[in-house]
């Protein structure tokens, strides 16, 4: 009966809803960096470091530059750089594209670590001043509707990019020429370099473009949502987003439904303390839900057919 | 016209000396990981000198603080103990030609499930309680790392993405119990300690108290940290030789890695082994997660931990350096905890802080991967050489030296990555036979 009437009025707030959407679009970002990176052919497990590095730059870059678009900058540009590390190995030193991931992601933690250590001398963590901080934009007065309001109108700028980076994406990637390219070298990377496609700069790019979009979640997170850097802040949300791109089958709409699903789930957990339900119990169901999805009861998941191979020009 | 020259193929050369054809191969997995960790620890020197540190100094400290003296070589050990582990788990599991990235929530598991037998049974005598722990622990494991296997083998799910989530499923149901069940009294987000029984002695103070008691004592056996399941770690290394090398089921899986088709053509129960491979990785990682908690004060499960903490990942390291052979397994394992313990003197004498270790084993993770060494071979002395496989299919049969074993991730980086086991191997079409002949001579050398 209680968990009833928790449940009802968590619900019926537009608060959870405000939450669901901003943490839907902060998966939404590093997921659609998985969905290009993976359609080219190069499996990307590293977005979760991606993001903390973003995070961490956009901290240090906008108290550096003192500026709010240096923040979100730097934030790109180092998610870039550690996505161009991760493409070098991968596509033109062919490593195991599953151990450089891994090898971003621990690089990330470490180099956070050591940089934030080093250059604060270990005294407390950045925090930046409101000036400083990604604004929420109101939309006039859209943004006095009950409900709709602060649902969909008194959101941080950043969601709004998202929603637009989604929408350009699936255009790209479905009605383009360019994405074509992307995904013939993804699924037939030998037909696609008879074709013409240069492989390497197609899979280079797509790389890169996962870090800038990872880069500036963590920009998202540290430089909007929190305000402060605190070590490994990302905890596991890249590994979400990571399952909400296989969740979503690869494709931006899938990837952007899937990551309103785990958001709702992300929102809803701390609001339930009293309902008697666990928080962390609740944290499982992205998890569950994709292992669901991958056994395949909820229609099959197919990679591209090239993911995760190296590319050798001359092979058959 | 040119007349075709006769291949020369294995049968027709003399054969080697065995010590010969032993360092042949040790060579080029020894001279991969050598080169990998001094480029890594070249990397990382650079990194401290833009921070206004010292890097030969800082080393030198973090030398000192893992193997400087017996004190700090017994912490060290601590460490690999848990790394042994870990790598086992993620040795055999590549050995399968798969990825295990789960040791980590294996591990969680194994841990959980040794604490909750502790704290459900607190009278039970110490005879009774420690073997069952050690037992179910690994069985949890097996169970968690087999689920992998089973959705691999049924379902062909890529088995990183499914480690990947029950990793953190195992950390926030662990996180649970840990803060609701299994809470200590009065405390955040911790259970209580291990009834005493329940855990496991101290070496020094275990060798004083049986062989001790005939042969010289050691004295003020309370500093040396390191517990008796550092035995369990070895005596697991020899399981890991003897089921990889002496098996059926060993031999099998190393097919099933290098050459799935291979595998499949030989009539190799693909399914079945791999479930087995998965499980026995998630054993060795449940018992990594017991073992630590049977043998290290507290002696309690504390909230977040396992989602923190790098064992499990650091497995994945050791693996690699150690080429998954038990000798190799063990020297990364000293190596990876090495870096970590001896991280802390670095910090506390030179100011570098300690996370620079996890940046040089990332580096390190990274230079082992990426095919560029070879190049870099190139200008080594013969007998590190890589010498890779010839293109074409006769000569395929001659490469004595291509690298054995378990390489199969790093060399032929093809399999490691199969998204649908046995269609799709990478190979091209017109080398299937040649690559199967290839395979099994190469299994047979071993």
């Amino acid at each position: 009966m209680l968990l009833v009437q928790v449940l009802l009025r968590v619900l019926g707030s537009s608060d959870l809803w405000a939450a669901t959407l901003q943490f839907g679009a902060l998966l939404l970002l590093p997921a659609l960096g998985g969905v290009i990176s993976e359609r080219s052919g190069v499996t990307n497990i590293a977005m979760e470091g991606m993001m903390l590095t973003g995070a961490f730059a956009a901290v240090m870059g906008a108290k550096a530059t003192n500026s709010l678009l240096g923040g979100v900058l730097f934030a790109m540009i180092a998610g870039g750089l550690m996505a161009l590390i991760h493409g070098i190995v991968s596509i033109h030193l062919r490593a195991n594209q599953i151990v450089s991931g891994i090898g971003i992601n621990i690089a990330a933690l470490g180099l956070t670590n050591f940089l934030l250590f080093t250059l604060t001398n270990g005294q407390g963590y950045p925090s930046l001043p409101n000036a400083l901080r990604l604004p929420n934009i109101s939309w006039g007065p859209l943004a006095n509707i009950p409900f709709f309001g602060p649902v969909l109108f008194q959101q941080n700028i950043v969601f709004y990019l998202a929603v637009l980076i989604l929408l350009g994406m699936q255009f790209l990637l479905f009605h383009t020429n360019i994405g074509l390219r992307i995904r013939a070298v993804g699924e037939h990377p030998q037909a696609a370099d008879t074709a013409g496609v240069n492989v390497f700069r197609v899979r280079y790019l797509c790389v890169i473009a996962s870090g800038l979009l990872s880069g500036l979640a963590g920009a998202f997170f540290s430089q909007g949502i929190s305000g402060v850097f605190n070590p490994n802040m990302t905890a596991g949300a890249g590994f979400i987003a990571l399952a909400a791109m296989i969740f979503g089958k690869y494709i931006p709409w899938g990837a952007a439904a899937a990551c309103l699903i785990f958001g709702l789930g992300e929102a809803l957990s701390p609001r339930l303390q009293d309902s008697g339900i666990s928080a962390n119990l609740l944290s499982t169901l992205p998890y569950l839900l994709t292992l669901v999805a991958l056994v395949g009861l909820v229609g099959r998941t197919t990679a591209p057919a090239a993911d995760g191979i190296p590319y050798e020009p001359g092979t058959e | 016209m040119a007349v075709p020259t006769v291949p020369r193929t294995l049968e027709q050369r003399p054969p080697e000396p065995q010590l010969l054809a032993r360092m042949r191969r040790l060579g080029p997995s020894l001279s991969r990981a050598l080169l990998a960790i001094i480029l890594a620890f070249s990397l990382g020197g650079i990194v401290i000198t833009l921070t206004n540190g010292n890097p030969l100094a800082a080393y030198w400290n973090m030398f000192l603080g893992a193997f400087g003296d017996l004190q700090s070589f017994s912490y060290t050990l601590v460490i690999v103990t848990s790394l042994i582990f870990a790598g086992l788990s993620v040795a055999i599991a590549n050995r399968a030609g798969l990825f295990n990235i789960g040791a980590q929530g294996q591990l969680a598991v194994g841990a959980m499930t040794a604490g909750i037998i502790a704290f459900k049974a607190p009278n039970a005598p110490g005879w009774l309680l420690i073997p069952l722990m050690i037992v179910a622990s690994a069985l949890a494991g097996a169970i968690w790392g087999g689920i992998v296997g089973l959705l691999k083998a049924w379902r062909g799910s890529h088995e990183v993405v499914t480690t990947i989530m029950l990793n953190w499923t195992a950390f926030y149901i662990s996180d649970y119990l840990i803060s609701g069940p299994f809470k200590a009294p009065n405390q955040a987000n911790q259970t209580s300690s291990l009834p005493l029984q329940a855990t496991l002695p101290r070496l020094s103070i275990w060798y004083n108290d049986t062989l001790g008691k005939f042969l010289p004592q050691i004295p003020q056996p309370e500093q040396y940290l390191v517990d008796v399941s550092i035995f369990f770690a070895l005596i697991a290394l020899v399981v890991y030789w003897f089921i990889t090398r002496r098996t059926t089921f060993g031999y099998e899986v190393r097919v099933i890695g290098q050459n799935p088709k291979a595998a499949q053509y030989a009539g190799i129960p693909i399914k079945r082994n791999i479930v087995l491979a998965m499980a026995l990785a998630g054993a060795f990682a449940g018992l990594a997660g017991s073992l630590h908690l049977m043998g290290q004060f507290p002696y309690q499960l504390i909230g977040t931990t396992f989602a923190l903490d790098t064992t499990g990942f650091d497995g994945i390291g050791v693996a690699l350096l150690g080429n998954t052979t038990p000798l190799g397994i063990l020297f990364g394992a000293l190596f990876f905890g090495g870096l970590r313990q001896g991280g802390n003197l670095m910090q506390l004498n030179t100011n570098v802080p300690i996370d620079v270790y996890r940046f040089i084993e990332a580096l390190v993770l990274l230079f082992i991967t990426a095919q560029f060494l070879p190049g870099f071979q190139r200008y080594l002395p013969n007998w590190l050489r890589v010498n890779r496989p010839p293109a074409t299919a006769t000569l395929a049969a001659s490469s004595v030296g291509a690298p054995t074993g378990g390489a199969a991730m790093v060399d032929l980086p093809d399999n490691g990555n199969n998204l649908h086991l046995a269609e799709n191997n990478g190979l091209p079409p017109g080398e299937k036979l040649a690559s199967v002949d290839r395979h099994s001579d190469q299994v047979e050398e071993n």
